[in-house]
């Protein structure tokens, strides 16, 4: 109850806030939404399936550019292109979903980092279909989104519904099942399991929600690039749920919060923004593992009925690359 | 296609797939070794050539100029190598996978925006000592003459591991810590000075790899970001902590490239990222390694 009165509160919050700041931060505030449901995408195979994948930029990117090109080539209406664009990145992570599934660990980072890569070429090469690297231009959402505030608005909604959703799966037996697997793949697989789909079924999801989230960046970004289904990009994600807490549902939510703020903050008054975010996430890595939610939870402020040692323990003992 | 031009494509992938392999040597040896996957591998690659730059336009009006900058490039970049080691490397040994990804991650971006801080966004480029001015011919072909001497480096670097792991009592100790670190523990051996200066001597390749880099052509921001990947592939694709695997990968990598721009230049990259996701998928320890950490 205490996790949904948060969800809660953090959305009356956001509803409200056009009408109280200034546009800028009412931009801010939708790349947030955007990325915030990127990174919860990303963290259903993170956080809850316990493989780290180093590629989730490409169905971003998947779903960005097939919104891009319906709308700028097809003329489709935008609220089409969102189906669709959770489809063509659902095919996308199904496909090497196929392959990606069959390891774990390192060898699952590596093979999903590597298709990452196969995605940004095939992107960045493709120049009469995608534009290559100088992106495509001119993605501007229906009249009737123009407005950023209800360009906002629309963004709060769909990525809200997308989270419902999400938590719904996550809270379902497929859900606990993940958990299982995560914990312990090989136990799981005793008690009649099919690891492996599960694993490509939880890869789809995921794959179709960053492509979801990749489909409201073109019209709120007004163009797409490459750069979008790079390796630098799935990085985000990865930072994004450690910085949150990867063990809670809204952990990469509030982990965007933090990055994407700090990034408006930080380019307010100097460009080196890669420097200053690779000095947060050494000191997020080293300092706070398990995020701002393993840390409260460490604490014992979140769950009474668990000592904080034990919390502490589950936090930080996960299975190892050695496993 | 006469012999002539396959000749001297040939050896332009050769050429390339030498500075691949001095650039995924180190990343293997210390993943291998260390089990650490080092993103910032290539961001030290090219600070190597940025040293280069800096030590050669010092002493730009002696011929020697280049070949004794090349030298101290890897010194230097074994010297950050060192002090990231210490520092920060040293912590994050038994952390999980993700942890350490997104340390060496982050470590990538610092040191990619020191190279801005510290030698700006312009291009910087290398006269080169007359020697290497003019192509030679290799059956009638015009051959870039410095090519030559990134080949050689290339194999002197591979022969000299070699030796060193071969031949050399820290090369075994290093040998030995690839199959079981604490074994090699439990037998007095100091690893964690071992892993400082694998790492060191990793970061030293990539240095020199650099400063190699370097007379080839300008050197510019953003180099690092598409080679760190390709050597990546390298690495998967012959095996982690293998020398020959490495070695192998390098070429595959450097001749596949080499030819298939010919054919299909657009498809080139694509080409690459889908061998090594075959091997991945079908030998996940690459072509010369052990499925022994998998």
């Amino acid at each position: 109850m205490k996790k949904f009165s948060l969800a809660f509160v953090l959305f009356v919050l956001a509803a409200i806030l056009p009408f109280v700041v200034p546009e800028f931060w009412v931009h801010v505030v939708n790349e947030v939404l955007i990325l915030g449901l990127f990174a919860v995408s990303f963290n259903l195979i993170f956080g809850y399936m316990g493989q780290l994948s180093f590629g989730h930029a490409a169905y971003y990117g998947v779903g960005a550019y097939t919104t891009g090109l319906l709308m700028v080539k097809a003329k489709w209406p935008f609220l089409l292109c969102l189906p669709a664009s959770m489809v063509t990145a659902g095919i996308a992570a199904l496909v090497l979903g196929l392959f990606c599934v069959r390891l774990r660990g390192i060898y699952f980072a590596i093979l999903t980092m590597a298709f990452g890569q196969l995605v940004f070429y095939v992107v960045f090469q493709w120049y009469s279909f995608t534009g290559g690297d100088n992106g495509l231009q001119g993605i501007a959402p229906p009249p009737y989104l123009f407005n950023v505030t209800v360009y906002y608005l629309f963004t709060l909604a769909v990525v809200t519904v997308a989270m419902i959703v999400l938590r719904y799966i996550t809270e379902s037996p497929f859900g606990y099942t993940l958990r299982a697997i995560r914990d312990n793949a090989e136990r799981t697989e005793f008690i009649g399991i099919n690891v492996q789909r599960y694993m490509l079924l939880n890869f789809v999801i995921g794959g179709m929600f960053a492509g979801l989230a990749g489909a409201l960046w073109g019209p709120f970004n007004r163009s797409v690039a490459p750069d979008l289904c790079g390796w630098q990009h799935s990085g985000q994600p990865v930072f994004m749920a450690v910085l949150g807490g990867p063990h809670n549902f809204l952990g990469p939510m509030i982990g965007s919060l933090i990055y994407i703020f700090l990034n408006a903050f930080v380019t307010g008054f100097t460009e080196y923004w890669p420097l200053v975010s690779g000095l947060v996430i050494i000191l997020v890595v080293l300092l706070m593992p398990g995020g701002l939610f393993g840390m409260i939870k460490a604490k014992g402020y979140f769950e009474p009925g668990k000592s904080p040692s034990e919390a502490a323990d589950r936090a930080t003992v996960r299975d190892s690359e050695h496993g | 296609m006469t012999f002539t031009n396959l000749f001297s494509q040939f050896l332009s992938g050769l050429t390339y797939g030498m500075m691949l392999f001095l650039v995924a040597s180190g990343l293997s040896l210390i993943f291998g070794v260390m089990n650490i996957l080092n993103f910032a591998h290539a961001t030290l690659w090219l600070i190597g050539a940025y040293f280069c730059y800096s030590f050669w336009s010092l002493m730009q009006d002696y011929t020697f100029a280049l070949w004794v900058s090349i030298p101290l490039a890897a010194l230097a970049c074994a010297g950050v190598g060192w002090v990231t080691e210490v520092v920060l490397i040293k912590r994050i040994y038994k952390r999980e996978l993700h942890e350490q990804l997104l340390i060496t991650y982050a470590l990538a971006l610092i040191f990619a925006d020191a190279i801005k801080i510290i030698w700006g966004p312009t291009d910087r480029l290398i006269v080169r000592p007359p020697i290497i001015q003019k192509p030679v011919f290799i059956f009638g072909a015009p051959f870039d003459s410095y090519f030559i001497f990134v080949i050689l480096t290339g194999f002197a670097v591979a022969i000299g591991l070699w030796w060193f792991l071969k031949y050399t009592r820290y090369g075994h100790i290093v040998k030995a810590a690839v199959y079981s670190r604490e074994m090699v523990g439990a037998l007095g051996i100091p690893v964690p000075r071992i892993y400082t200066w694998v790492f060191t001597l990793g970061i030293f390749i990539a240095g020199l790899a650099g400063g190699v880099q370097s007379a080839i052509g300008s050197v510019t921001l953003g180099m690092d970001t598409a080679i760190v990947i390709q050597a990546f592939c390298v690495v998967v694709i012959g095996g982690f902590g293998s020398l020959a695997g490495t070695f192998a990968g390098s070429l595959i990598v450097g001749e596949v490239f080499s030819f298939a721009i010919l054919y299909w230049p657009d498809g080139a990259m694509v080409l690459i990222f889908v061998i090594t996701a075959l091997i991945l998928i079908i030998r996940p320890w690459g072509l010369f390694g052990t499925p022994l950490r998998a």
